[in-house]
């Protein structure tokens, strides 16, 4: 039933691109902003056990793109968020992590060389703990982890194409995983390497219009 | 200790001024010295057709240097790379392709590829000898950038001679040699012995960049010249060197100690039996035995002890046959047999010495048709059980346009074998999520057995590319231009590329269930290096003599340029957004400077005082991909460039004695991260004594 919905909502969503795309020339699509969002804490460092093993919350930090701001975890059974971040997995408000339409893929490209979403994209959604609408693991989704230094950096070229919770379309691209939007050196102090990971600084677009142009 | 020191500063040339007559043979050009790596048979320098340095024992003593590192790290186109000991880059390829003999024979024991210099006591040298290019047709595997060859003494005319020298960090290096001549045996021995305390540069951290280390090395030859025409020659060499590697970790306030202890052994034995039939036709046979052994045991307080052992060992017999045929045609031919064997508990069992076997044979013509040319045309072929075959032609050229021009064309195959961790590696990470490393020879099994208890969650294409490695082949072109006006100046410029085919990486190859990475080695990767070297000598006048050298290094990853060339590359800019990589910020491979040169200037007395200046500049490098492409740009993490600045002054008496201080990096230049192996400013004081023969 809810799939049912789902596409017929996407099918409405197409088709009123279609009919938004015929019409442009006449400039009925703004253009989207990007907004850039600093230091979005994702389930940090809270202390060291006695044993010296980190600790954190366990705790995910929800994300509206429509209203960017985030959602406090008391409503994260609702769809008032689109996004949640704990260390490097980043959730989509969909499948078996919420109640929206959320969905999301990853594509590989410039953030402004996506205009239009293509209409042969596949939005995953996620299916915990199999899988992710944002593929998990080093080198695969959004980022690489190098053992040596023990630093999480973003790939290059990757834009996170999410489906929001009300079905609506954003791109987003992850700057950075330290505080402060700068990785840190392969030399900092691994103090330093536990603390301050676990902030997210990224840029996104998110267009109200319900069409797949940014 | 520090009364010690004072002492022996006391004891410095400044304060005396004898007048002695010294031999002068310390005046660093050219001159026409005795190769023997180049053509695996004595030839002069002048007539040599490949790109060749030879670092003499005087520049070895008067730079004060101890270790193989010291002195190497001071020749144009070659750096010390820091990482598993100490090891060389030659004309930007790394450690594991070049080969480095003591006397001709190859040394083993490599970590990751290294072969740690510091193992290497200087002491009792004659010279040393860099042959630049590949050169496997003379000398098989590793011989891809160059050959490094260690001559020992085997000059009998000092027949004891004794040095003692103490330095920063309670650094202390004793050595003896001693020498028997009579008109039919020759016996030399070397014995050293040194220490240090180590050094800590990074603040506040008690454990230490280089750790304390003992380490003892004995060396003694003998040959017997039976007859004018027959002679036999043995020679051992041991090396023992214990360091202790005590590490604290501050963790939330409580510290853990760890005391770790490692030994290694490095044992060398030679023999040789060496005929000449008549003067255009002689033949020799060799024997050699060597093994190296590592092992490394850390007992933490809480947690498991960890143990580690590494165990090569390497036999060797050949026969190598010289013929004059004419005055014009000389032919060299010769055969071998390797038998080498690992055991480390890096592979499924550290009882089972994993083993290889090589068949060889080589053979190479010159040919001066007169006194302006030489041509030598060389080939090899290796026939290895434990991976693919290998064959290695060679040609070079000289000409000679006059009596001040030189021009040297050299185009080589070289190869390097796969290593015993590439076909035997078995190792799974607990600690970092369980990913496994597997060598190719047991990988397909390992993996399908693991299939079979259903603990495999996905296989990839690259699971099904895996066969039995290939050797890592480069073909090396070099040009070199000497231009030798007068005795008193010396210009060269070389240019070189070099194209590695075949590269030898880790690959991703599966996963198992639980999604944990499994990896294996593939012949894959494509590189380049080339570029251009400068080197020149000028003396000024009886004392003084400058020289310096420059190396401009261009590198890359072939697969990487073809990546970047189709737009698929992705960098950052200056605010973080990704943007397309264009080819002008890539920058090759990691841990190439491209710029790298030296300035020396060198002061000689009659009355054997002497002194010199050394300037080492390397420019930035690549240490850390940190903008997430995986290739290396503008945009990553480089270590600065440096200069590094070192000084020693000395004096030679004629009662024997001889005396040295010096300071190495005066500047005091640290980078702990990038460059574990310079401590900042040292000193040190020597002194020395020779009883010569009269």
């Amino acid at each position: 039933m809810k799939k049912t919905i789902q596409s017929i909502v996407l099918m409405v969503m197409i088709s009123s691109s279609i009919v938004a795309c015929t019409k442009s020339d006449t400039a009925t699509v703004m253009p989207v902003t990007a907004l850039t969002v600093k230091d979005i804490p994702a389930d940090t460092v809270v202390g060291l056990s006695a044993q010296g093993i980190p600790i954190t919350n366990g705790k995910y930090t929800f994300y509206s793109l429509e209203r960017n701001t985030i959602v406090p975890n008391s409503d994260s059974a609702s769809t008032k968020w689109d996004i949640a971040f704990m260390a490097t997995r980043i959730i989509t408000n969909g499948g078996t992590s919420g109640t929206g339409l959320g969905g999301a893929f990853v594509y590989t490209g410039l953030f402004d060389g996506l205009t239009t979403i293509p209409t042969d994209s596949i939005f995953k959604t996620d299916n915990a703990p199999t899988s992710y609408a944002i593929t998990t693991g080093s080198g695969k989704g959004w980022y690489n982890y190098d053992g040596l230094t023990n630093l999480i950096t973003p790939l290059a070229g990757r834009v996170l194409v999410i489906r929001t919770a009300s079905g609506k379309y954003a791109k987003m691209e992850v700057l950075c995983y330290y505080k402060g939007g700068v990785t840190l050196a392969a030399s900092a102090s691994d103090a330093d390497k536990l603390n301050k990971q676990r902030y997210y600084t990224f840029r996104f677009a998110y267009q109200p219009n319900g069409t797949k142009t940014f | 200790m520090k009364r010690r020191f004072i002492y022996l500063l006391l004891l410095t040339p400044s304060f005396v001024f004898a007048q002695v007559k010294m031999v002068n043979d310390t005046l660093q050009m050219q001159g026409d010295s005795v190769v023997v790596t180049a053509n695996r048979s004595e030839r002069k320098l002048s007539n040599v057709t490949v790109p060749v340095n030879i670092i003499n024992s005087k520049q070895i003593q008067q730079t004060g240097s101890l270790r193989l590192t010291d002195i190497l790290k001071e020749q144009p186109g070659l750096t010390m790379t820091s990482g598993f000991g100490a090891g060389v880059q030659l004309q930007g390829l790394n450690p594991d392709y070049t080969i480095i003999l003591i006397n001709g024979e190859p040394l083993v024991g490599r970590t990751a590829g290294v072969l740690d210099l510091n193992r290497i006591a200087l002491g009792n040298i004659k010279k040393i000898e860099i042959v630049k290019g590949p050169s496997s047709s003379l000398y098989g595997s590793e011989a891809m950038a160059g050959v490094i060859n260690i001559i020992t003494d085997a000059n009998t005319s000092i027949p004891l001679q004794a040095s003692l020298r103490y330095g920063t960090y309670q650094t202390i290096d004793a050595g003896v040699n001693n020498a028997i001549a009579t008109k039919s045996v020759f016996y030399q021995g070397f014995y050293n012995y040194f220490s240090t305390d180590g050094y800590s540069i990074r603040p506040n951290s008690s454990s230490r960049v280089t750790t304390p280390i003992q380490r003892y090395s004995i060396n003694q030859q003998f040959k017997w010249n039976i007859n004018d025409n027959t002679n036999i020659a043995f020679g051992v060499r041991l090396t023992d060197e214990k360091i202790k590697n005590d590490i604290s970790v501050n963790n939330g306030g409580a510290t853990i100690t760890s005391n770790g202890n490692e030994n290694n052994t490095d044992q060398n034995y030679n023999f040789s039996l060496n005929q000449r039939y008549s003067n255009s036709l002689k033949t020799s046979f060799r024997g050699y035995f060597t093994e190296y052994n590592a092992k490394q045991d850390l007992v933490t307080l809480s947690g498991d002890p960890y143990y580690d052992l590494l165990n090569h060992r390497f036999q060797r017999v050949e026969n190598q046959t010289d013929w004059n045929a004419n005055k014009n045609l000389n032919v060299l031919f010769g055969a071998g047999a390797v038998w080498e064997g690992v055991k480390s508990t890096r592979y499924d069992s550290e009882k089972v010495r994993k083993n290889n076997s090589i068949q060889y044979g080589f053979t190479q013509l010159e040919w001066s048709p007169n006194q302006k040319f030489i041509f030598i045309g060389g080939l090899r072929f290796d026939k290895n059980e434990a991976y693919a075959s290998a064959f290695s032609p060679k040609l070079s050229a000289l000409y000679k346009i006059n009596t001040k021009h030189k021009i040297k064309l050299s185009i080589g195959e070289g190869f390097k074998a796969p290593d015993f961790r590439q076909i035997y590696l078995d190792f799974t990470n607990a600690a970092a999520g369980g990913y496994s490393v597997f060598g190719t020879a047991q990988a397909q099994e390992v993996i399908n057995q693991l299939v079979q208890k259903g603990q495999i969650g996905a296989l990839y294409d690259s699971y099904y590319k895996l066969k039995v490695l290939k050797p890592e082949y480069s073909t090396g072109i070099h040009l070199s231009w000497d231009y030798e006006p007068n005795t008193n100046n010396f210009f060269s410029v070389q240019f070189f590329r070099n194209d590695i085919n075949n590269l030898i990486q880790v690959q991703q190859v599966g996963a198992y269930a639980t999604g944990a990475q499994i990896f294996s080695y593939l012949n894959i990767g494509r590189a380049f290096t080339q570029g251009i070297e400068f080197e020149a000598k000028h003396k000024i006048d009886n004392h003084f003599i400058i020289s310096g050298g420059y190396q401009y290094l261009e590198t890359g990853d072939k697969d990487q340029i073809d990546q970047i060339k189709a737009g698929k590359v992705y960098t950052r800019d200056a605010n973080g957004y990704s943007k397309i990589l264009t080819l002008s910020d890539y920058v090759g491979l990691p841990n190439n400077s491209k710029h790298k040169a030296q300035f020396k200037i060198n002061y000689y007395h009659s009355n054997g005082l002497f002194a010199n200046l050394r300037v080492i500049y390397r420019s930035k490098w690549a240490v850390n991909n940190t903008n997430g492409n995986e290739v290396f740009d503008n945009g990553d993490e480089f270590a600065k460039g440096y200069f590094s600045i070192h000084t020693s002054v000395g004096k030679e008496y004629k009662s024997g004695f001889s005396t040295q201080v010096g300071c190495d990096n005066i500047t005091n230049y640290v980078d702990a991260a990038n460059l574990p192996n310079l401590p900042g400013r040292t000193f040190y004081a020597t002194i020395k004594y020779q009883i010569f023969h009269k």
